[in-house]
């Protein structure tokens, strides 16, 4: 039987910080878009789906009344937690905005 | 396995019930049907038909992480499915006395469905009931990622 190191960890997990990469202002601006960008996206790809089975829906086509109701549900959430998100993000600007220079 | 892992799993449930409906729709409404089927040039009364349901398996990761034993989230179930509508052979024919009939045999007997409507009313408020819970439980599901998004209000 393998006997378990006592330790939780040993130091080689822990990233030396000089190993971290260095980014430019500009880099980190671009990565933070990038990233908000395709997070909007996917919001907006559930959306999308929601209005793609309700016009199913009322056309008459071979769709399920909850498989409506379940789309639009998982639309509406997604979009909740991006207004969330949104105005974590405003506070957090007024925030910095109301420091006294 | 997303946030709307237990949303997909209840729609699952959803999509059966209403299937299942449809099915008892159908043999309540062939109650008095005595041409459904031409076998040998005569006439067979119809069959009632039953739903077989099965967990759906999902994908292949979800096997592997069974067979892994590792996470338990692997072991979560995808939800459910319907195999097959199969014909109930099982039960006969219900025979009622009626010369007049145009598909009575030399006796007068008639061949009429094997629908029980008094066990199709059960399996219907089953399939109405279920339908609820389910209904239920998406909501709870979905009054818990709301409450989530309260988290630090």
């Amino acid at each position: 039987m393998a006997i378990e190191s006592i330790s939780l960890f040993n130091p080689s997990q822990i990233n030396p910080v000089s190993s971290t990469p260095k980014m430019s202002s500009a880099e980190a601006q671009e990565n933070f878009g990038d990233f908000l960008k395709s997070a909007i996206d996917s919001v907006n790809e559930s959306q999308k789906a929601s209005d793609v089975a309700t016009e199913k829906l009322i056309r008459g086509e071979d769709i399920e009344l909850h498989e409506v109701m379940i789309a639009s549900q998982k639309a509406s959430i997604t979009l909740n937690a991006t207004l969330e998100i949104r105005n974590k993000v405003i506070e957090a600007y007024q925030e910095i905005m109301r420091m006294p220079v | 396995m997303s946030i709307f892992h237990g949303m997909n799993t209840t729609a699952s449930a959803l999509t059966t019930q209403r299937l299942r409906m449809d099915v008892i729709s159908s043999n309540m409404a062939n109650v008095d049907t005595t041409r459904a089927k031409l076998v040998d040039g005569e006439w067979q009364a119809y069959r009632r038909k039953t739903v077989t349901l099965q967990p759906l398996e999902g994908k292949f990761s979800n096997f592997l992480n069974v067979a892994r034993g590792s996470g338990g989230k692997g072991n979560v179930g995808n939800g459910v499915k319907v195999t097959q509508v199969k014909e109930d052979t099982e039960t006969p024919f219900k025979l009622v006395y009626d010369p007049t009939h145009i598909d009575a045999n030399e006796d007068g007997y008639v061949e009429m469905p094997n629908v029980d409507p008094l066990r199709e009313m059960v399996n219907l408020i089953s399939a109405t009931r279920s339908y609820e819970a389910n209904v239920t439980v998406f909501n709870a599901n979905k009054a818990m990622l709301s409450k989530a998004l309260e988290i630090g209000k």
